[in-house]
């Protein structure tokens, strides 16, 4: 054998001898090698997108979770009712029934008007006067709103059809989750009240993570005394019981103030309670990343500490840091609930999904008009969503297994 | 001489298969060998090659995406079964699994509970398998412990993994395979992980457990040179298939196939000089949609028009030498050994 | 043949916790000569990783002095650098690191891997030039330049280590220390490897220090070799002279416990009684004594300096002259491969 030539022969896969095969039989063989070289070339991102995509619960969770942000993003829109509407004549309304067959007759979605009756218990009883079927339109025109703040509308994805209504007569409208107390509809301020409650968690979860990167990448990366400091703080915040801790942190914003500064405070009290795990996450992963080879050889390749940190310790944990963070968000919609159902939260007139379940405080408001739950469905669902998706994301975190 | 004797374990054209997201992967593509009682029967191969896979086949511990075809025949005292015909983790198998045939694996360190004392845990598989009480456990185990080698085994018995060193784990971990006195041991790299000196006692101890419990064994490797050692039988194994199987004696004198030569021409032999080694060209490939062909045929330097033909089958080459591999009986183009 | 390139003094590496104090590498000294090759062997723990880590300077020595004579032609010690000399040395000393897997980011593409320290060390090099740098170490290594677009989970544990091979080589350096750059790969592409790094050796005129605990290998790659235990180095020679005629007792048993391919040489073990006495508590006098065959009331007592036994032959043992230990025998020529 030659001795200088065979190691410095390229590692080509599969150099085989030409062979007498039918072309077809070789285009299938092109697909498959490219197919081949599209994984080799795909970098881990690219790797962990292709799982999570097969995955296919956290596929639906994040459909669920891109239709409820839509939702809290479009919704004036979607709403029927503004954010201060209210019909007193509807007040504990239970939802509205959507029928389609009037007279034996198919007639599309359509819903009767409700008269107030009292039983024998002299209980409010909502009783459908069936003469006159109301349809259910899309893209009605009702109250003004503002999308974004910016563009001023007064189109809703449904409304009432009320052109049929007797004069005098309060416009009806179609509410499938029913109403509350002061008759406002419990769908629009579900929708409403998504806006805070989804979005707080996730900026929230945005700031606790800055907050972590820096102040574990610190006491992972400088070690020593900085380390023992930060630790303890950590150890001493992460001590305290949660829910005591927000109910003074929440006290202590002052009363009437605007709407948007309470929110910015929640937002604020929830992460700093939030980034004490990240953190530690964020300090351990360091400590691992360091010891490896790869860093090792950066170093000794003369590569600076700060260059260190952003090429390859950051990419090194993003990953397991979104999943920690996924899986964080339920944490804090359910700190945001609570808080709000609590009353130290979102105030009136501004409204959460919290805020909504404050009614449910009552027990016999909760035997009267049990639709008044339904809130709960959703906090449910979206923290589901979270978990699966951040389940999904886990398993996708490492392509290499 | 050899005939004579009886075949323990017999395995008919294993093929195991695991699907995956990219396609089916297929390691291990119909592997048969069989092993006799009192004989060490060595499996060699590279990594990939499949033949940690078949092992854990024998002892039906692979995962459950694995799927597995042929037959692995058992016998012991004239009554034979189908290991692959039991249950999956069901009450006969795992009646098996540790009594009659015991595994040793690679990592010593990882295979004890560290929460447990060593004792204790050897203790739990003799009294599953012999319903002995406590203390006849103890005993037993502690003998166990000192035949191979365990200094003080008394006060051994009731340490923890973390104060064992890993040669002495190791031995453990070979006391716990023996404790009930199993027909058929399978050692899984045994040795890799362990220091060279530690390497050359725990090869010594397998040797003579081996004469003093009359038991077979099969030797799991990648290095020949430990195969040299405590090998009856040798089975070179590439890309999921067996390409040799003859005597220690005889594959080492005269390997036929040019992968074994390969292998044997790459491993520098100790006193032998600074020469240039031989290296088989290329990487394995990956076991996915795999050619009809000869398996070794992109890194085989001898190979013909014929190789590119249909796989080569085992067939005995020389008496009680097979090889698989469509021109034995050249020699040509292959390293010497 | 030329002159020394490195020279290692007393060189000492404690690690210390609240405790216990371990010294892994305990005042070791040799000296490598330009483009030949040091065998470091030894058993885990004894030091032998630690030693490499020192001289990339990847940890800084405790005590002792390593001289590196650098391509300026000065001579530095490479324990007490100031950070600009650092960062000019660094180039001229790179390491292979043992485990293929965990040596190249996998996250990053391979031309990313191999061009990162030219990134660090010459920001200023315009594009085309570094890639063609790149390349050009791609081919040296055997790897094909197509695949630099693809990040190491494409490839196998051998590329892997041609990659990192690749890395260590981009700057030009003068010394590679392997720190078991051939353990963690399969026997054919151990060869495979073997060979690139001594056609490399020879094309770029490269130093090795060849850390392992693989006998064999060490045979074949090495000049000479050091055999190491408890921090200490037991024996320094050529390798030859080494491997036939050692002359302390570790080295003996060591030769003896490897497994010979060839099912006719039944091992003659020399037994090794016991373990490694654990590195924070050694025992007096000779480390060793615990564990020889031929120990005397005074190896107990007076520790064993390495000496100088024959030109060139060191070893550590207070018998060294009166032992006659056994090597291992040089294979017949006609059996050596052609």
């Amino acid at each position: 054998m030659k001795p200088s030539a065979e190691s410095k022969r390229n590692l080509t896969e599969g150099g085989g001898v030409p062979q007498a095969v039918s072309s077809r039989k070789q285009k299938k063989e092109e697909k498959a090698r490219r197919k081949q070289e599209k994984y080799y070339t795909a970098s881990q991102w690219q790797l962990m997108w292709r799982k999570l995509l097969k995955h296919k619960l956290a596929m639906a969770s994040a459909v669920v979770l891109i239709v409820l942000y839509l939702g809290a993003a479009f919704a004036p829109f979607i709403a029927p009712q503004g954010l201060e509407d209210y019909s007193s004549s509807a007040s504990n309304m239970p939802p509205t029934q959507l029928h389609f067959v009037h007279d034996g007759e198919f007639i599309g979605p359509f819903i009767y008007r409700y008269d107030v009756e009292r039983d024998e218990m002299r209980n409010k009883v909502f009783v459908e006067d069936t003469s006159q079927p109301y349809p259910l339109k899309f893209f009605v025109h009702g109250i003004p709103y503002k999308l974004f703040g910016v563009f001023e509308s007064d189109l809703h994805l449904y409304g009432v059809d009320n052109t049929n209504l007797p004069e005098g007569q309060e416009p009806l409208q179609f509410m499938p989750f029913g109403a509350d107390q002061l008759g406002r509809d419990l769908f629009s301020r579900i929708i409403i009240g998504s806006q805070v409650s989804l979005t707080v968690p996730l900026l929230g979860t945005l700031i606790s993570f800055v907050l972590a990167l820096i102040i574990g990448g610190i006491s992972g990366y400088y070690g020593g005394w900085i380390d023992t400091v930060i630790q303890r703080i950590v150890e001493v915040l992460s001590s305290f019981p949660t829910l005591p801790l927000w109910m003074a942190l929440s006290a202590a914003i002052p009363a009437g103030i605007p709407v948007v500064q309470v929110y910015i405070w929640i937002t604020l009290i929830m992460s700093l309670m939030g980034w004490t795990g990240l953190s530690r996450t964020v300090r351990s992963q360091f400590l691992a990343l360091k010891k490896e080879d790869y860093v090792t050889a950066a170093r000794l390749a003369g590569v600076s500490d700060m260059k260190i940190i952003i090429k390859h310790l950051v990419p090194g944990f993003m990953s397991y840091l979104i999943v920690n963070l996924t899986l964080g968000i339920p944490n804090m919609i359910l700190g945001e609930t609570s808080m709000s159902f609590l009353g130290l939260g979102m105030r009136a007139p501004a409204t959460s999904w919290g805020v909504l379940l404050q009614e449910c405080q009552n027990v016999s408001n909760i035997a009267n008009c049990p639709w008044k739950l339904i809130p709960l469905i959703f906090v449910a669902i979206s923290i589901l969503a979270f978990n699966f998706l951040g389940d999904g994301l886990r398993d996708a975190a490492d392509p290499y297994k | 001489m050899e005939e004579q004797k009886q075949a323990i374990l017999s395995v008919e054209n294993l093929k195991i298969s695991i699907r995956m997201e990219e396609g089916v992967l297929t390691p291990v593509r119909g592997v048969s060998f069989q092993i006799r009682e009192g004989e060490t029967m060595g499996l060699v191969g590279e990594s990939g090659c499949g033949k940690s896979l078949t092992s854990k086949a024998i002892l039906g511990i692979n995962t459950a995406n694995c799927k597995t075809e042929g037959t692995i025949t058992f016998s012991i005292d004239g009554h034979s079964q189908d290991l692959l015909k039991l249950k999956h983790n069901g009450a006969e198998i795992r009646k098996i699994r540790g009594k009659d045939i015991s595994m040793i694996f690679q990592e010593p360190m990882t295979s004890f509970s560290p929460l447990f004392t060593v004792g204790s845990q050897i203790a739990e598989a003799v009294r599953i398998h012999t319903g002995k009480n406590k203390q006849e456990a103890r005993e037993l185990v502690i003998d166990t412990m000192k035949k191979v080698g365990i200094s003080n085994p008394e006060k051994r018995f009731d340490q923890y993994p973390h104060e064992f060193s890993g040669g002495m784990l190791q031995r453990s971990l070979i006391a716990m395979a023996l404790v009930c006195n199993p027909r058929l041991l399978i050692a899984d790299e045994p040795t890799t992980a362990l220091d060279v000196t530690i390497q050359a006692q725990i090869l010594e101890l397998m040797n003579q457990l081996k004469k003093d419990y009359g038991m077979s064994i099969l030797y799991i490797t990648h290095d020949l040179g430990t195969v040299a050692q405590m090998c009856d039988w040798v089975a070179v194994m590439y890309l999921g298939k067996i390409v040799e199987y003859a005597s220690v004696q005889e594959i080492f004198k005269n390997p036929l196939h040019p992968y074994t030569r390969g292998l044997m021409g790459s491993v520098h032999k100790i006193g032998s000089g600074g020469g240039r080694l031989f290296s088989i060209e290329g990487t394995v490939p990956v076991a996915m949609n795999l050619p009809d062909r000869c398996g070794f045929y992109d890194r085989c330097s001898r190979r013909e028009g014929v190789c590119g033909g249909t796989d080569p089958v085992m067939r005995e080459v020389l008496p009680n030498h097979w090889a698989a591999c469509w021109c034995a009986e050249e020699k040509e183009g292959c390293p010497n050994v | 043949m030329s002159e020394n390139i490195l020279k290692v003094e007393g060189l000492s590496k404690v690690f210390r916790s609240k405790k216990t104090e371990i010294k892994a590498v305990n005042n070791v000294s040799f000296s490598v000569k330009q483009g030949e090759t040091v065998g470091i062997v030894g058993e885990s723990g004894c030091g032998k990783t630690t030693l490499g880590r020192c001289i990339v300077c990847a940890h800084p020595a405790s005590a002792g002095k390593m001289l590196y004579r650098a391509e300026d032609g000065n001579e530095y010690d490479l324990a007490s650098l100031d950070k600009k000399t650092m960062r000019k040395l660094r180039k001229e000393i790179q390491m292979v690191f043992q485990d293929p897997f965990s040596s190249l980011d996998p996250r990053m593409a391979v031309y990313d891997i191999i061009s990162e320290p030219l990134k660090a060390n010459f920001p200023k090099m315009p594009r085309e030039e570094m890639e063609n740098r790149v390349k050009e170490m791609a081919q040296k290594v055997g790897l094909n330049p197509s695949y630099l677009k693809r990040y190491p989970h494409a490839f196998s544990g051998g590329q892997r280590q041609r990659i990192g091979i690749a890395r260590a080589l981009v700057l030009y350096p003068r010394v590679i220390i392997c720190d078991e750059a051939v353990s963690a790969l399969d026997v054919s592409v151990q060869a495979q490897v073997v060979n690139l790094l001594k056609d490399l050796q020879r094309d770029m005129n490269l130093t090795y220090l060849f850390i392992s605990h693989d006998l064999s290998v060490v045979e074949h790659i090495s000049d000479k070799v050091g055999v190491m235990y408890l921090g200490q180095m037991v024996e320094y020679a050529e390798t030859d002279s080494l491997f036939r005629n050692p002359l302390h007792p570790y080295t003996e048993a060591l030769l003896s416990a490897v497994p010979v391919a060839d099912p006719d040489v039944k091992n003659i073990r020399i037994p090794l009684e016991g373990e490694i006495p654990n590195p924070a508590n050694p025992p007096s006098g000779c480390f060793f004594h615990t564990r020889c065959k031929y120990c005397t009331e005074r190896c107990g007592k007076e520790p064993a300096p390495l000496r100088e036994l024959e030109p060139g032959h060191f070893a550590a043992c207070h018998r060294a002259e009166e032992l006659r230990l056994s090597g291992v025998a040089r294979l017949d020529e006609n059996e050596e491969r052609a």
